[in-house]
């Protein structure tokens, strides 16, 4: 049995909050930083950069609708799940070369699950708030889930599979380890090729995970009005706005922990305070560079798909591809 | 493709309905450009019960591009124009064919052409709303440009009593020209 | 409705239509099985307004129809009007009035272009296009005085004349689009996302498009040759050589699905420079009205009696005005066909059978207007009773119509 204290408790309640809120405030500032980076690129102005926080403050003052033939407490509570389950991934994930707040076994496992969680709550909410527009938005978004989850899991997998050939010993599913031993050092040149697979895989998940153009159909602003969403206003509103900003860190971060865990410290000798300074800027600074290929880039560069050409691309070409990253890792290693 | 003239037209057009049939008929001719290029305008009386008759002979010589029907509320009639062009497709071929026919409002009834012309409905149902006009066989549908429960009986574009009116708002005078 | 199926209200107000108008699908998982249209939410009564007018002030409602077909429904009135009088327009009017025509064709289908990109979910295409558009504005107003609603048509002419210096900065803005062009027709013809989403989708066979009458780049799109600046030469095209454009000019085949219209609106583009340029070439000397004292031609509009209809290619398709003068200040009657009423019925066959996600980009395909389409309605009142309903009346009728719907 592992001795746990009171005050190791009380630290990690702490560390949760001060941790929430970190994540919040970031993920609300690249969303900013996004939609002035989209607005750019389409030879616009586009809003301040604080401009989602306003969004956030001006939804929390607004009134709190539930339509009638909705189911109030689902309704109600998916918000708050929705939320919850972003923020609790955020308590497993690495950032720089900071520990994560909360590690066990099977971190990654878990964070996979957590990241179905806000899909699924979306979902019942969908379902729950009973407009036609949420319904399809709800089907769409299943369907969506259905879809892109093996590819992800493949990703996943394959880094935990090879880390356990080279380090039989360890725990290979915690995200420190994985944190702490980067892929590209382990696999040789057929390997390498693999793992760029896989990290497209991962690249082309990220945008289906987040809801965001072109996989954008269960929201799709055009056909379905915010589908999922139509029906949500004021707070419960600005809690999806906050899980969404959350959810956006936490899947790159993902990226980062699983391809780019370098740090910048052992470069210049620091240790100490400093280091953790460095390398945790260092780790904001590849957190925007992920967050700008994969999400902001794609979606001015493309046009929305419909369900069923999202569905295809997840199930035949992108599986495909994560599955020819894991043979080739795979081959890579038994030559 | 074998293209008549207009004035062939008219011809076909009174001898495949009679003379009785036919109540006014006149070719314009028109002028446009620095080149003076001119193209025709026709426009045929028929009477209601030959109306159906006279669309048939037009699809039968090419199949017509509907336009629109205009109504025309005048005293104890209302007037349907419906405006047709055939032979378009080639430089300058295109003649625009009016067919116009006089219901006395005791007997607002004419034959749909919605069998032989599908795009019609649109238009059929407008003047329906707005004339009262009965196209017989056109299936009875709810509203299209009026609200569902406007009032029945009203027809806003009539100018008798069944119409609406020229006062458009409270307090506003029938004014002319301002 | 079948247990299988279900509904969704699509308008009158959603992000896919810029206009008021509703649509009932009945759908069975993704797929549409029928359409219910209803129009009418964009009622102005302008023909009934019409009638309270003569025909000098009509020419400022039709103006008003809609704001991007603002000259195409003058262009169609004035001629109608002197077609029923048996004004001839002085040569330099039709000229300029056809140059001022393919402008706006030119800012309809570039704002057509945005919109359609905006329904796919391709933003960054409709603020790039959109951009592409002001330079053509910015040249109306300069020509025109008025970005929209240019109030340059008159009947027997237009207004303003077109002069020399001007001529040059036609010629600049020209050249820009020509420039322009090609990033234009690359984005649209040669993305694979947006052939993805528009191949193949909403489709309009010929006979389909035949039968329901449909009109303007939604029937040429289907192959069906039509265009009434070719079949019926007006104005200055009668002088020039106007081909009808199908998409077999440039894929080699026609397909009429939302893909050959994109095809058939950009290459339009090019043709209107074409004739502008050709307009600019050979624009007479001469007068630019047939007369210039408006008191004495509403005189002559009095004194007049006849009728005429007056047909213009209008950016989204045939234009139809029917005039009827007999003898006084006001007309006998006045009816305006836009050409999205013809395309009301084509969308029937285009969209059953498709998905939910094509219904905004195949409402969007036939460019509606629905303000050009809904033009006639009056106030409510009780039958029998000739005054117009009160506030209270009103609310009492909504009251009662929001129970009747909740039963």
């Amino acid at each position: 049995m592992m001795e746990v204290s009171l005050l190791e408790i009380i630290g990690r309640i702490i560390g949760a909050i001060i941790i929430a809120f970190i994540g919040i405030v970031v993920g609300l500032f690249y969303k900013g930083l996004d939609r002035k980076l989209a607005a750019k690129m389409q030879a616009r102005l586009g809003p301040p950069l604080r401009q989602p926080f306003l969004d956030f403050f001006k939804l929390m003052i607004k009134e709190n609708i539930v339509p009638e033939n909705a189911v109030p407490w689902i309704f109600n509570g998916v918000p708050v799940l929705t939320l919850v389950s972003a923020l609790t991934i955020l308590f497993y994930l690495p950032v720089g070369s900071i520990p994560p707040l909360l590690s066990g076994y099977g971190d990654v496992i878990l964070i996979i699950y957590l990241l179905t969680l806000p899909a699924i709550g979306m979902v019942i909410g969908g379902f729950a708030s009973g407009s036609p527009y949420a319904n399809v938005g709800a089907q769409r978004e299943m369907v969506m889930m259905m879809s892109y989850e093996l590819p992800l899991v493949t990703t996943v997998i394959s880094i935990g599979w090879k880390l356990s050939q080279v380090y039989p010993q360890i725990n290979v599913f915690s995200l420190e380890v994985i944190n702490n031993h980067p892929i590209w050092g382990l696999v040789g040149p057929l390997g390498f090729v693999g793992a760029i697979f896989l990290l497209l895989t991962l690249a082309v998940v990220t945008p289906g995970e987040l809801s965001k153009i072109p996989f954008d159909v269960p929201e799709a602003e055009t056909e379905l009005a915010g589908g999922l969403l139509v029906e949500y206003s004021g707070r419960n509103l600005a809690l999806f706005s906050l899980a969404d900003a959350t959810k956006t860190i936490v899947m790159a971060s993902l990226t980062i922990v699983l391809f780019f865990p370098y740090n910048i410290s052992p470069l210049f000798h620091l240790s100490g305070f400093l280091a953790i300074a460095l390398d945790t800027l260092f780790f904001l600074v590849k957190l925007f560079l992920v967050i700008f290929i994969e999400v902001t880039f794609i979606r001015v560069a493309v046009a929305r798909f419909k369900i069923d050409q999202v569905s295809f691309a997840y199930w035949v070409p992108i599986s495909l591809m994560g599955l020819l990253g894991l043979v080739l890792i795979f081959l890579d290693h038994i030559i | 493709m074998n293209y008549l003239k207009s004035e062939e037209i008219m011809e076909l057009f009174q001898n495949r309905l009679g003379k009785q049939a036919i109540i006014d008929s006149r070719i314009e001719t028109k002028i446009a450009g620095i080149k003076k290029n001119t193209y025709q305008v026709i426009w045929i009386g028929v009477k209601p019960n030959f109306f159906k008759e006279a669309v048939k002979i037009l699809v039968e010589l090419h199949y017509p591009h509907f336009a629109i029907i205009s109504g025309i509320d005048i005293d104890k009639e209302i007037e349907l124009v419906y405006h047709f062009s055939i032979y378009y497709g080639e430089k300058g071929k295109e003649i625009s064919i009016n067919i116009f026919t006089f219901l006395s409002k005791d007997n607002l009834n004419i034959p749909t052409i919605t069998d032989l012309i599908p795009g019609a409905q649109t238009s059929e149902r407008e003047t329906k709303e707005m004339f009262g006009v009965n196209f017989e066989g056109l299936p009875s549908l709810p509203n299209l440009f009026l609200p569902y429960d406007f009032p029945s009986g009203v027809y806003p574009l009539r100018k008798d009593e069944k119409g609406v009116g020229v006062k458009v708002s409270e307090g506003d005078e029938v004014k002319k020209g301002e | 409705m079948s247990n299988k199926t279900y509904s969704i209200p699509i308008g009158p107000v959603h992000p896919s239509l810029k206009e008021p108008m509703t649509f009932h699908f009945e759908i069975y998982g993704e797929r549409i099985e029928k359409v219910h249209l209803a129009p009418g939410d964009n009622h102005r009564g302008i023909e009934f307004m019409g009638r309270q007018r003569n025909p000098i002030q009509i020419i400022y409602l039709a103006e008003r129809i809609c704001g991007i077909c603002s000259a195409s429904h003058p262009f169609a009135f004035c001629q109608a009007v002197e077609n029923a009088m048996g004004i001839e327009v002085p040569e330099k009017a039709q000229y300029i009035r056809a140059i001022i025509a393919e402008l706006e064709r030119i800012h309809s289908h570039i704002l057509w272009a945005g919109v359609a990109a905006h329904e796919l979910g391709f933003d960054s295409v409709l603020f790039l296009s959109w951009r592409a558009r002001e330079e053509v504005l910015d040249l109306l107003e300069y020509l025109t005085g008025n970005r929209i609603n240019y109030g340059i048509f008159m009947i027997g002419g237009v207004r303003r004349d077109i002069t020399s210096e001007q001529i040059t900065r036609i010629k600049k803005t020209l050249d820009y689009y020509k420039e322009i062009y090609g990033k234009l027709e690359d984005i649209f013809l040669n993305d694979p996302t947006i052939a993805l989403r528009t191949k193949k989708v909403g489709i309009l066979s010929k006979e389909e498009a035949i039968q329901l009458s449909a009109v303007g780049p939604t029937a040429r799109a289907s192959g069906l040759n039509k265009d009434v600046r070719q079949d019926q030469p007006y104005a200055a095209y009668a002088d020039l050589e106007v081909q009808a454009i199908t998409p077999e000019v440039y894929s080699g085949k026609v397909n009429g699905d939302v893909y050959d219209r994109i095809v058939v609106r950009l290459l339009e583009i090019v043709q209107s420079i074409q004739i502008i340029e050709q307009c600019l070439a050979n624009l007479p000397e001469g007068e630019i009205v047939a007369e210039e004292k408006l008191v004495k031609l509403l005189n002559l509009i009095k004194k007049a009696q006849g009728e005429g209809i007056g047909r213009h290619e209008a950016p989204r398709g045939e234009v139809i005005h029917y005039v009827k003068l007999n003898q006084s200040e006001l007309p006998e009657v006045w009816k305006a066909r836009a050409p999205t009423y013809n395309n009301l019925m084509p969308w029937i066959p285009m969209l059953i059978g498709q998905q939910i996600a094509d219904i905004p980009i195949v409402l969007a395909s036939i460019d509606p207007c629905i303000a050009c389409m809904d033009r006639v309605t009056i106030l409510d009142r009780k039958s029998g009773q000739k005054n117009i309903l009160t506030k209270d009346d009103l609310h009492k009728l909504s009251v009662e119509k929001t129970r009747r719907m909740a039963q």
